[in-house]
Formats: C-alpha cells, structure tokens, sequence
C-alpha cells in the first residue's frame, strides 16, 4: 500500500516503464526515509522528447531539532549541564554550543555530558535544521531517480512543493511551460 | 570430450581432487579458497567422471556442472553510475561466475541517455575479446531500441536484457533478448527475479554453443586448456601474477595476465610435446585489457593439422 495519498505516473506508450517506474521511485524514497514526507507525487516522462519530471506536494512542517528535544538540560553549578540522549546528535550540538559561547565556555566532562558556563538555559537553541536536510535528501533522491543521462536538471523548490525537470537537451521556458501544463492535467484528472 | 565442472569442498584433501583429475587428463581451470573452503573448476573427460564423484563423495564435497566454465562473458552497463549498479550488473555477473564463467564488468564512459549514447573502438575491441556479452539495459522500449546503436558492431553474441517484452525481430543485431530486468534498485531474491536470472545464464550457453559450433566446423589446432597448461609450465612467472586467475579461457585462445613487452617472447617460445611452439599455432598480440598477452589459437584450416 502507497504512504502516499496520491502517485500518479504518466509515461505515454511505456506502460511496463511506467509500472517499474513506480516501484524504483518507491525503492529510493524508502532507501532515504522521505516517503512520510511527501504527501502527492506526480511524474511525468516522454521518452520521445526525452524529458523527465516530478512534482510533489510536501508534507511539511518538520521544527528545527532544539537542545531539549535531543537532551536533558539541568541548572548546575557555574551553568548548565546537557545530558544528551540521543548520540547521533552530539556533533551538530557541539558545534551549535562553540558557535554561541566560544570553545572556552564548552566543556565535555564525559561522553555524553556538557556543560557550558551561561546565565541563560540553552535548551531552545536549534541544534539540526530538519527542513534543510528533508531537502537535501529529497534532491539526491531525485537525481538517483532520474535516468542517468538526463543531464540538464532544474529544481524548483518551495516550502509546499517541488517541481523537478531534468532532459537530454537544452531546457527551454516552453518545454518547461508544457510539462508544467501536463503535470497540472494530472492533478486535476 | 571434457565436461566442465565446479567442486565446492573442504580445504583439507582437495589436493587430491586435483591429481585425480590431472592423472585423468582433466584440467584445473581455477582454484579459489575461502578460508576453510574451495571452490575447484575442472575440465573432466566424460567417461571418467564417475572415478571423480567417487572420491568427492567420500571427500564430502559436491559436485556441480558448470556450463559457463572456460569461458568469458562480459557485462555491460552504461556507466558504472548508481543508477546502473549495484543490483543488476552485479546479480548478472555473480549469476554467470556462479555457473563458472569468467565475467568482467564493463561501465561505458559515455553510454548514457537515448540521444547521447555511444560506444567507442576501445570498448568494442574490449569487449570483442570475450566470449559473449551482456548488455544491461533499462525499462524503456524506446530507449531499448535506440541503443542497438552500441552493440552493431560487436562480433561476439550479443545478449540484450531489458525490463519490457520485445520481439526479437526488433533487435536485429541481438543474439538473444531477455526481458523483465530492466532497472531494478533492489537485489535480486524474489523467485521470479532468480527465474529471469536463470534465463539469462540459459541465453548465455545458447550464445557459448553457437560459437562452439562454428568453431567445430574448422578445429582449433589444439585446445586452450592445453594451452593454458603448456604456458603455466613453462612460464612460471605466471603464477606470481596478482590476478586471482592469471591466465583466463577463451573458446578460442587464452590470455596471459603478464606484461607484454616483457613476457611475449617467453609466452610465443612455449614448446608442445609434438615439436611446434606456441608462436607457430596462435597469434600472440597485446590485450585491449591491461597490457597483458592475449593468445589467439589459429584453425585447423590455417596451421594445417590439430593436436
């Protein structure tokens, strides 16, 4: 069963291409954990022209990774102390804290504990913008997706949607405009 | 006739199974050990082989046929980008190694796209020095169609694999087309994944036979395990080569995995119990692979008499 509300796939006259299609979009999205986060996806592909496109409605809304989200902030003497849950995420709070107070301020007693000389409790400082990695993953996965000699690419991101295009020849407006127009037939099919 | 096999055993005692088959006039294509096991490709005299599963029997071993074995096969993909590796090319090439052929992987520089593809003199002279190739290809009949252009003017058989069912008669310059491959970002483990795989081996042996047919019509002067033999003998040094097969099998020759410039004079010296060299029965010329020493037997029809 698809995550997604709706997946549409249009390849014309590639009826098994666009079945397989399907699953390797599916296989990719699952590979990088995005499929949660993509709410419709419509793919469009003339093999005659050749072009390639997709456009997705995003489910968006992820909030920044904050310091009390990932550890345990406790009022110690001197400061601080930042006991971190979740290792993954040491690194990315470490470089937030030098950043803000300076190496000289941070100090890491043990493997999983920091404590930072300030009056002011840490706890909201964002420590992974999220959104910003949702986006990087979700570009690679389309250029996984895309055949491979698809060389000219352009990515249209916005906080609700994407629209990816990528073909062998020049991109030109008018191109775009009609697979722009084709993937908006889809949507209202 | 020599029957092509693969024993699968113990390290310990396998030496053995290596006298048996050299006293019964067989060869040992290759030997592969994996910590505590061996994996042994023989080339067996039929009528003998019950003397060899006798004693691997008792060895506790197994014993399989391996149609592919003394061969070479080429797999071809586009480029050795994600979009075309791992799980296809490797399946294949694993699948073909398992059936004991030799197979190499090849990523074309510049094979991508339906406009853009193509091949160039290196790579077909690469590949034409196997015994037949598998070119991967993705889901599009179009794109399918278009590619033919890569693979015209190879000389060897020519397997075609793709995702979509298409008649042969459209690919003209095929051997054989084996559809439901096409581009897969999984590895292959669903029965009917492993079916098509075993298709393509089938596909494979088909193409082998053909070429041994044709060869059948003008006999090599002699046989390319003999030759392999010969040139291990003769040739030490081939056994310091850093290839985990330093001399590989074709149908119709072999190649020395040793530097030309240094070695061809050696490899054209290599003398046959009959009186002739090497040199006086095959072309010995540079491989497009490397700088080793491809040795291409001549037929009966050239050197006049087979041994």
């Amino acid at each position: 069963m698809d995550p997604m509300e709706v997946f549409k796939v249009e390849i014309a006259g590639e009826e098994f291409g666009a079945k397989k299609y399907r699953e390797i979009i599916m296989d990719i999205l699952q590979d990088l954990g995005l499929i949660r986060s993509i709410g419709r996806l419509y793919v469009f592909v003339d093999v005659k022209k050749p072009v390639f496109a997709v456009y997705g409605l995003l489910r968006t809304g992820i909030p920044p990774l904050l310091v009390r989200d990932v550890a345990d902030v406790a009022q110690a003497q001197g400061g601080f102390q930042i006991k971190v849950n979740d290792e993954e995420h040491m690194a990315d709070l470490l470089k937030v804290l030098w950043e803000k107070y300076g190496r000289e301020r941070v100090e890491q007693p043990s493997r999983d504990v920091v404590v930072v000389a300030t009056d002011a409790s840490p706890s909201d400082l964002p420590v992974a913008d999220l959104e910003a990695e949702f986006r990087q993953d979700l570009t690679d996965a389309l250029l996984r997706v895309a055949p491979e000699g698809f060389r000219n690419r352009r990515n249209e991101m916005t906080d609700k949607s994407f629209f990816f295009i990528a073909a062998e020849d020049t991109l030109k407006p008018e191109l775009i405009f009609e697979v722009k127009e084709k993937i908006r037939s889809m949507e209202n099919a | 006739m020599l029957e092509p096999v693969m024993f699968t055993g113990g390290v310990y005692k396998h030496d053995l199974v290596m006298e048996l088959v050299e006293d019964l006039g067989g060869y040992v294509l290759q030997k592969n050990v994996t910590q505590s096991e061996v994996i042994l490709l023989l080339l067996v005299p039929k009528e003998d082989m019950e003397a060899l599963k006798a004693l691997i029997s008792e060895l506790r071993g197994e014993l399989v046929r391996a149609p592919l074995a003394g061969t070479e096969v080429a797999v071809v993909t586009p480029t050795l980008a994600i979009h075309h590796l791992p799980h296809t090319a490797c399946d294949i090439a694993e699948y073909l190694r398992r059936n004991g052929a030799k197979s190499n992987m090849i990523g074309l520089a510049r094979g991508v796209g339906r406009e853009t593809a193509q091949i160039n003199e290196y790579e077909s002279m690469l590949i034409d020095e196997h015994d037949a190739v598998v070119f991967i290809f993705g889901n599009f009949v179009e794109c399918i169609r278009k590619k033919e252009a890569l693979y015209r003017n190879i000389n060897i058989p020519v397997v075609v694999t793709g995702g979509p069912e298409i008649s042969k008669e459209e690919l003209p310059y095929a051997f054989e087309y084996v559809p439901s491959v096409g581009r897969i970002t999984h590895r292959a483990k669903k029965a009917t994944e492993l079916g098509t795989l075993d298709n393509i081996i089938e596909s494979v042996g088909r193409a082998l036979d053909r070429t041994r047919t044709e060869i059948s019509k003008d006999p090599l002067t002699t046989s390319p395990p003999r030759v392999m033999d010969a040139v291990r003998e003769q040739v030490p040094e081939v056994e310091y080569s850093f290839s985990p097969l330093p001399i590989a099998l074709n149908l119709n020759g072999v190649r020395v995995k040793l530097p030309y410039e240094k070695y061809k004079d050696a490899v054209r010296a290599v003398k046959f119990d009959e009186g002739v060299t090497l040199g006086e029965i095959a072309t010995i010329r540079p491989s497009k692979m490397k700088d080793y020493i491809l040795v291409r037997i001549l037929p009966m029809s050239e050197t006049g008499f087979v041994f």
